[in-house]
């Protein structure tokens, strides 16, 4: 029988393979710092692994791709021009516009997201070549999706907004009182607003934007809309919000980031 | 050198290496290890699955015995295992193999030895240093770290060789 020559080599390259995988996960459980460059690692190799993927399929559909951003496109700059003229109509031509100062912007493509899980993220194919920087918020014209946690070259992992460990900070209409908003945990559309204060009135179907307490996204983007209430334990309010993003649709997204971010965390030390 | 000899000088040099890492810790520049060596001169017909089974288990008793961080020196000392036929293939020659023979400095010359042990121990050195800095440190510390620590480490290795592997010609 012709002998195999190649299988003890094989099976030595999974025993350390095994070994070695064995061993980083010791690592990680055990030290924090090397569980962050662990993750980045990892993070990164899954980036790289589904934009490759991702670039194959896009090929296929580029045409149509083109088509629909043309579109979109269109739709924006004749957005544009309406604004500027009621801006020009009320002879406020050189009044700045306040939301989103201070934030660099670069759009970005979901290359994959988990939506099945507790702990869900996302991957964008921008990474730090494009501009894009740890701790970026990502929004979409429908509300915040999630915050950039580590970036390759090419690509970004962002844990999304339907993450357990998530929470933005809210605010009820425009001028209400702020709290933290996180996922329910169970639909693609849901969230929780905690810690409102009783004396704050509100009703079904106001606005929840964000407060522009973080540093990580602007004021007065427009989250959702109220709906039911409940008092927990006699004291704040915990309000179900749906919101405007539905995770299952989201293709195209915002990446922020806040131009003095370093130098405020550095005063923040 | 029989097998149970060499066991018992593989398990009093890792006695030396716990003391070594608990009680000789100079500078955060310097990391001193003799694990390599050990897993080197793990006699040949162990194989490479043993040896690196033998690694992994011989990192992990460190890290647990020793103020380290746990799974950084199976991290570093598996690869080490991994390599250990490739290098003394590279280093000694095939015939070792087919005769199923394990080297030693007066049989092979201390010149390919010494090659042999400071492929392996910057093999583990460059790991250790890269992983337990997990990208926080800055490049000219971890170079500086990995240089010191491959230097003493080598000194030391080479005086633990005669220990390993003795010449067993009569």
């Amino acid at each position: 029988m012709k002998r195999r020559a190649w299988l003890p080599a094989a099976i030595s390259l999974a025993v350390f393979i095994l070994l070695e995988i064995a061993s980083l996960h010791i690592l990680s459980r055990n030290a924090d710092l090397q569980r962050v460059w662990i993750a980045r690692g990892a993070h990164g190799i899954m980036g790289a692994v589904w934009g490759s993927t991702q670039s194959v399929a896009e090929y296929f559909s580029l045409r149509s791709k083109n088509r629909q951003l043309a579109q979109e496109n269109f739709l924006l700059q004749k957005e544009l021009g309406e604004a500027r003229e009621r801006l020009h109509q009320a002879g406020i031509d050189n009044m700045e516009v306040h939301a989103g100062r201070g934030f660099e912007f670069v759009p970005a493509e979901v290359v994959k997201i988990s939506r099945k899980k507790q702990h869900n993220y996302l991957i964008l194919n921008r990474g730090f070549e494009d501009g894009i920087k740890e701790k970026s918020g990502v929004i979409t014209p429908g509300g915040v999706v999630g915050i950039v946690d580590a970036v390759s070259a090419h690509h970004s992992f962002a844990f999304s907004f339907q993450n357990n460990d998530i929470s933005i900070s809210a605010r009820l209409g425009k001028e209400g009182a702020v709290g933290p908003l996180i996922w329910d945990g169970r639909h693609s559309n849901k969230a929780v607003l905690r810690e409102i204060p009783l004396q704050y009135k509100f009703s079904p179907g106001d606005t929840v934007y964000t407060s522009g307490h973080s540093l990580i996204f602007p004021p007065d983007i427009p989250l959702g809309t109220v709906g039911a209430a409940k008092i927990i334990n006699g004291a704040t309010n915990e309000i179900e919000v749906t919101l405007f993003q539905d995770f299952k649709t989201i293709r195209y997204v915002s990446v922020v980031h806040n131009i003095a971010f370093d130098e405020i965390e550095e005063t923040d030390l | 050198m029989r097998s149970s000899e060499f066991w018992l000088v593989y398990m009093l040099l890792l006695l030396a290496q716990l003391l070594l890492g608990n009680y000789f810790t100079f500078t955060p520049y310097l990391m001193l290890s003799i694990l390599p060596v050990m897993v080197l001169c793990i006699p040949i017909r162990v194989g490479s699955v043993g040896a690196m089974l033998i690694a992994f288990a011989t990192g992990l008793l460190v890290d647990l015995l020793s103020e380290g961080v746990l799974g950084l020196n199976a991290l570093a000392l598996v690869p080490v295992a991994w390599l250990r036929n490739p290098v003394i293939r590279l280093v000694f020659g095939g015939e070792l193999f087919a005769r199923n023979e394990d080297f030693s400095a007066t049989k092979s010359g201390i010149g390919k030895v010494a090659l042999a042990l400071f492929i392996v121990q910057a093999v583990f050195t460059l790991i250790y240093v890269w992983a337990d800095g997990a990208s926080v440190r800055p490049f000219w510390f971890n170079a500086t770290r990995f240089g010191l620590s491959l230097a003493a480490g080598f000194i030391l290795s080479l005086l633990a060789v005669p220990a390993l592997a003795p010449d067993t010609r009569r």
